[in-house]
């Protein structure tokens, strides 16, 4: 067990190696969005604060301290100066909206990309079909599941998906996979489990009454586990392995209480999410 | 029918066509529509109380997440601000009225009725299910098949059609109907907002309409628009063409209340705005470019990475003038005298909402986040701060403006606390959205962790939904109790509207508003008073504006005219719409549901055609701007300048209608394209048939400008018959292609062709009425030989239809 250190690079050089340091899609996310929430709170913070701070301090104490020139009523509209200020502060927003937006840039391109293995035997495609209400996975070997998506650890899984019916979106929050379904066209991405467990994927387009019962488990197993299910999934699932655990995990998620069975200390949280700063392995 | 009833009869309301008037009924009509979606908000919160299903089915709940969205969005925020700018914006310009009353009312009422068409649409087997973005095929009867689904479509359409009439009203007024003095770089900021509101609603929502019309065809006649483009390459048809109206939707719904903003931090801190030009200048520019970023909400499909770059780029580029804006409200405060009334609380408030909601959009801009928070409550939380959050300043103006539209000053202490439990209800309902973010939308399972924060959501829903209890209380008491203000109650008010009564009389100004002078007059012209201005008897306060002077000879010529101020026919027609549109609704795929639909068809075409002749013969005057500022169309009368607009609207709808044509056959190969009509021939005689009638009607003016009746009636005649040969060729032609079985349900390329060819047909059609009716006003009263102008306008309505079949003939019979 070691631990990779993800530090927050926003002056790192923008053009990064494709795969070179963005690493998971969980990763690039972490990263991109403890910046940009680091950001956002200090700009947040400093511009409520000073809204808050003005209206307080000019508010009205019934008498003009000085020369003011009030407006009167019946007068044509004119501004008032302060123009230098005005740009100062926009040309700063300015600059960092647009440094913070091109610098994810990088990070698109290399999800677009997808990381180097892709296309190659390390790299596991599956074919991913929504349908009203359900998911169906189809393997390169030609097995096929419904609503279960078993992959191994460590390894690009690329997901192509299409849709039978309507639109349906394919995500699952905590490994930061989200995929439109569209019926007639194809789309893609990718994603890599550095934890074995079990997690949800959700729909998360609107496709009709049983939209929100459209789940599915997805299961990331230890390499070599996966390869004995890959090999024979029928038998696997009939117990002829080891895998008491895995059958555990199956029977809890047949019941309509999901998401209980997540024990937390699989899967980071929404709060300390915020502040991950390491990814453990 | 001219006389106004008094406000305390219900005909009054029926018949008005005053600006203020109908400003009150869309405040008050849209207030309900904003209890509806409230209930509805409350019922989807307490759903979320515990993950899994409660109280609501999965059917009704998404019933509930579409119509609470269709109604807030649509029958809610424009309308409410519509209510301020009918009331406001003439009066911020100096004018008497709206430049077509009549129009305004007919927008008022086909308003109300659409959103009483949504009301009905729960009865009817349900209503529409597919969440308020219709995405495409979940929007076909195939898989949302109940028929209040298809009366959800035309009620939007009602809607569409109310929206462009207003949106025409009002930038004829606001271009043409200025005060003397008052250049556009004077509007004040409200009326800025205005103005680029409605030219944002013109061209986008006619881009709806055009979807909405597919979508209402596939529905109502059963053509294959949508289903042939859920398994073709044109799949994207309807997100392309609902988010090229729906992301400036965002800033339609927007900019009113950071017109409220500009307007109420000006009049609150005794400043005037800082960098006013460039904040112009930056809603100008934030207009146009709104029409460029709609594939953002469109990352995850299938366009590529340039597009997606591109559509990232002006993302970035639109809200850089926000953040503009933004600071020009924070320095407008500095060294001011800031008030905190209850009005300007909620300006306040609006803008710290409006600060996180685009802080958090930032987050959704940069497109590789977005692939995380697309269909989450990051989304959700990140538009409610911005929608919700500018609706906050709404409700500033609703304080702001109640003293003038009232008399009557509102309950300080209740409108402080209203706010208080708002703001903190709104927080507490929308900040741990952000916390509890990975939650699916319109979901009502989620991950058992995240159930504190929707509790604590529900909980602050429930105290929004209170604080306007106190709204509604402290609205209602202070009408009867409140303490009656004179013109100003704000001590740094500078628009006009504060210049006069509270409320104000029916014709807003004694004598005309001027700014000549470079600040607000009333100019009374002498001989149309009694000698020493009667006027200064009523009221008398106003006096410090009023300037007597010598009437011009223009002035003189119409002194006598009268104004009128009601009229039955737009209600009539309304209503004869709303049957209509109800009767449609029974149709399904072609089939009618019960022969009541059938009555209700046929009563609603009656009544229609009844209320729209009624409409037509109705003597009715208009307040009239006879001296008004009227940059960029000085040239351009009014009537004429509205059919411009109009027309560019409609351009606007044929261009989304035929956009979609060439998507859908590009999509699916052109060269695979089976072309409908089997012979070009008749398509052919046609392109004749209507460009000889485009000669016969410019003959028409010709002999109208000459004075001469029978060339005028032997002109109109001529157009007549063309029109009826073309739309004789085009019956038969239909009808030789219905007796080989291509029906519009019989492909995908016969839909296109009879949907296309259809809605030019039906121009041609509403044109022929039109001649009809003009050519029977010629024969029977020697109509438009002293006034030739409706000649005219018909004429570019006429030209147009013309010029659309210029472009339909190639594409459908040639290629």
């Amino acid at each position: 067990m070691y631990q990779t250190p993800v530090i927050p690079r926003p002056l790192a050089p923008l053009p990064r190696l494709p795969g070179d340091e963005w690493g998971t899609q969980v990763q690039l996310f972490e990263e991109i969005f403890v910046v940009f929430l680091v950001l956002g709170t200090i700009v947040g913070v400093v511009v409520v604060s000073y809204t808050l701070y003005n209206a307080y301090k000019y508010r009205d104490r019934g008498e003009e301290s000085g020369e003011a020139d009030r407006p009167v009523l019946g007068e044509l509209p004119t501004g008032e100066g302060g123009g230098r200020k005005l740009f100062l502060s926009f040309f700063l927003s300015a600059v960092i909206v647009i440094s913070l937006v091109a610098w994810t840039y990088g990070a698109l391109l290399y999800v677009e990309a997808g990381p180097d293995d892709q296309g190659t035997d390390e790299n596991l495609d599956v074919d991913v079909v929504g349908f009203q209400f359900g998911w169906e996975f189809e393997y390169p070997n030609g097995h096929s599941e419904t609503n279960e998506l078993r992959v191994p650890a460590d390894r690009t899984v690329t997901l192509t998906f299409t849709a039978t019916d309507v639109w349906h979106n394919f995500g699952i929050p905590e490994l930061r996979v989200k995929a439109d379904a569209i019926p007639g066209q194809t789309t893609e991405t990718w994603f890599i489990a550095e934890e074995t467990g079990e997690y949800t994927a959700w729909c998360f387009e609107l496709c009709g009454v049983g939209h929100s019962d459209m789940v599915a488990d997805v299961i990331v197993m230890e390499p070599e586990e996966w390869e004995e299910w890959y090999e024979d999934p029928e038998a696997y699932e009939n117990g002829e392995t080891d895998a008491e655990d895995e059958s555990d995990v199956d029977e809890e998620t047949d019941e309509e209480e999901n998401g209980e069975n997540d024990a937390a200390e699989d899967e980071p949280d929404d709060e300390s999410e915020a502040v991950v700063t390491a990814v453990t392995r | 029918m001219s006389d106004l009833p008094p406000a305390s009869t219900v005909k009054r309301w029926l018949v008005t066509t005053n600006h203020k008037d109908v400003g009150i009924l869309y405040l008050v009509t849209a207030l309900f529509f904003l209890l509806l979606g409230g209930v509805l908000a409350l019922l989807i919160r307490v759903q979320l109380w515990t993950p899994g299903p409660s109280l609501l089915s999965g059917g009704a709940y998404n019933e509930a997440v579409t119509t609470h969205g269709l109604l807030m969005v649509f029958w809610f925020l424009s309308p409410f601000a519509f209510g301020f700018a009918n009331y406001v914006v003439p009066l911020q310009i100096g004018a008497k009225d709206l430049a077509f009353p009549r129009l305004n009312a007919l927008s008022y009422w086909a308003y109300v009725f659409s959103g009483l068409l949504m009301v009905i649409s729960f009865f009817q087997g349900g209503t529409y299910d597919a969440g308020w973005t219709m995405y495409a095929p979940l929007n076909i009867p195939e898989y949302s098949p109940s028929v209040g689904g298809t009366t959800a479509v035309l009620a939007l359409v009602l809607f569409v059609v109310s929206v462009t009439i207003g949106t025409v009203n009002f930038l004829v007024t606001i271009h043409r109907g200025r005060a003397e003095g008052m250049g556009m770089w004077n509007l004040p900021l409200f009326t800025w907002s205005i103005l680029l509101t409605v030219w944002m609603m013109l061209f986008a929502f006619a881009a709806l309409l055009g979807a909405l019309l597919l979508l209402g065809s596939d529905r109502i006649v059963g053509t294959l628009y949508f289903t042939a483009t859920g398994t073709g390459d044109s799949s994207l048809l309807w997100a392309h063409l609902f988010w090229f109206f729906g992301h400036p939707e965002v800033y339609i719904v927007f900019f009113p209340a950071l017109g409220v903003m500009l307007e109420i931090f000006q009049t609150f801190s005794g400043r005037r705005l800082v960098g006013r030009k460039w904040v112009i200048l930056a809603m100008i520019l934030i207009a146009v470019q709104s029409f460029l970023v709609w594939m953002h909400h469109m990352f995850l499909t299938s366009i590529n990475l340039e597009i997606k770059t591109l559509m990232m780029a002006t993302t970035i580029g639109i809200s850089l003038p926000f953040d503009l804006i933004v600071f020009a409200l924070i320095y407008t405060l500095v060294k001011g005298r800031v008030q905190f009334t209850t009005p300007f609380l909620f300006s306040l408030g609006a803008l710290l909402l409006f600060i996180l909601g685009g802080i958090t959009g930032v987050f959704l801009g940069a497109t590789v986040l977005d692939y995380e928070f697309r269909g989450t409550y990051w989304v959700v939380a990140h538009f409610h701060y911005v929608m919700f959050g500018g609706a906050t300043a709404l409700f500033g103006a609703l304080y702001y403006w109640y003293p003038k539209m009232t008399g009557r000053m509102y309950d300080e202490f209740l409108g402080k606390l209203h706010f208080g439990t708002f703001f903190v209800g709104f927080n507490l309902l929308y900040f741990p959205l952000f916390l509890a973010w990975e939650t699916p939308r319109r979901v009502f399972e989620y991950n058992v962790e995240l159930i504190t924060w929707h509790q604590l959501a529900t909980i602050g829903g429930f105290i929004v939904g209170a604080s306007f209890l106190i709204m509604f209380y402290n609205l209602y008491v202070s009408y009867w109790n409140g303490e009656p203000v004179g013109e100003n109650p704000w001590e740094f008010s500078r628009t006009a509207e504060w210049a006069i009564e509270s409320p104000p009389p029916l014709e807003n100004w004694p004598g005309r508003a001027s700014y000549a002078d470079g600040s607000l007059s009333f100019i009374e012209t002498a001989p149309a008073h009694a000698a020493d201005g009667g006027r200064a008897t009523d009221g008398g306060v106003v006096s410090q504006f009023v300037e007597v002077r010598e009437p011009t000879e223009t002035e003189l010529a119409h002194a006598e005219v009268h104004e009128d101020h009601a009229s039955i026919w737009p209600f009539a027609i309304g209503l004869g719409v709303f049957v209509l549109f109800l009767g449609l609704s029974g149709l399904h795929a072609g089939e009618l549901q019960g022969p009541h639909y059938l009555v209700a068809i046929a009563a609603g075409l009656g009544l229609s055609a009844y209320a729209l002749l009624g409409f037509g013969l109705e003597e009715f005057n208009a307040p009239e701007a006879l001296i008004a500022e009227r940059w960029p169309f000085e040239g351009v009368g009014k009537t004429k300048l509205g059919v411009w607009f109009f027309l560019a609207s409609d351009v606007v709808v044929f261009g989304a209608v035929i956009g979609a044509f060439v998507f859908i056959r590009a999509g699916m190969g052109w060269g695979a394209w089976e072309t409908v009509p089997p012979d070009p021939l008749p398509g052919l005689v046609n392109t004749f048939v209507l460009l000889t009638s485009s000669f016969t009607v410019i003959l028409a003016l010709v002999a109208a400008e000459r004075k001469s009746k029978r060339g005028l009636l032997a002109a109109m005649g001529a157009t007549l018959a063309l029109g009826f040969t073309f739309l004789g060729i085009k019956a038969w032609e239909w009808s030789y292609e219905f007796s080989v079985g291509i029906y519009p349900q019989t492909s995908i390329e016969a839909s296109v062709y009879y949907v296309t060819t259809g809605l030019h047909g039906l121009h041609v059609v509403l044109g022929m009425l039109i001649a009809l009716f003009m050519f029977a006003r010629i024969y029977r009263s020697d109509a438009y030989l002293e006034d030739h102008r409706p000649v005219e306008f018909f004429g570019l309505y006429w030209h147009f239809v013309d010029i659309v079949w210029v472009f339909l003939f190639p594409l459908f019979y040639l290629m």
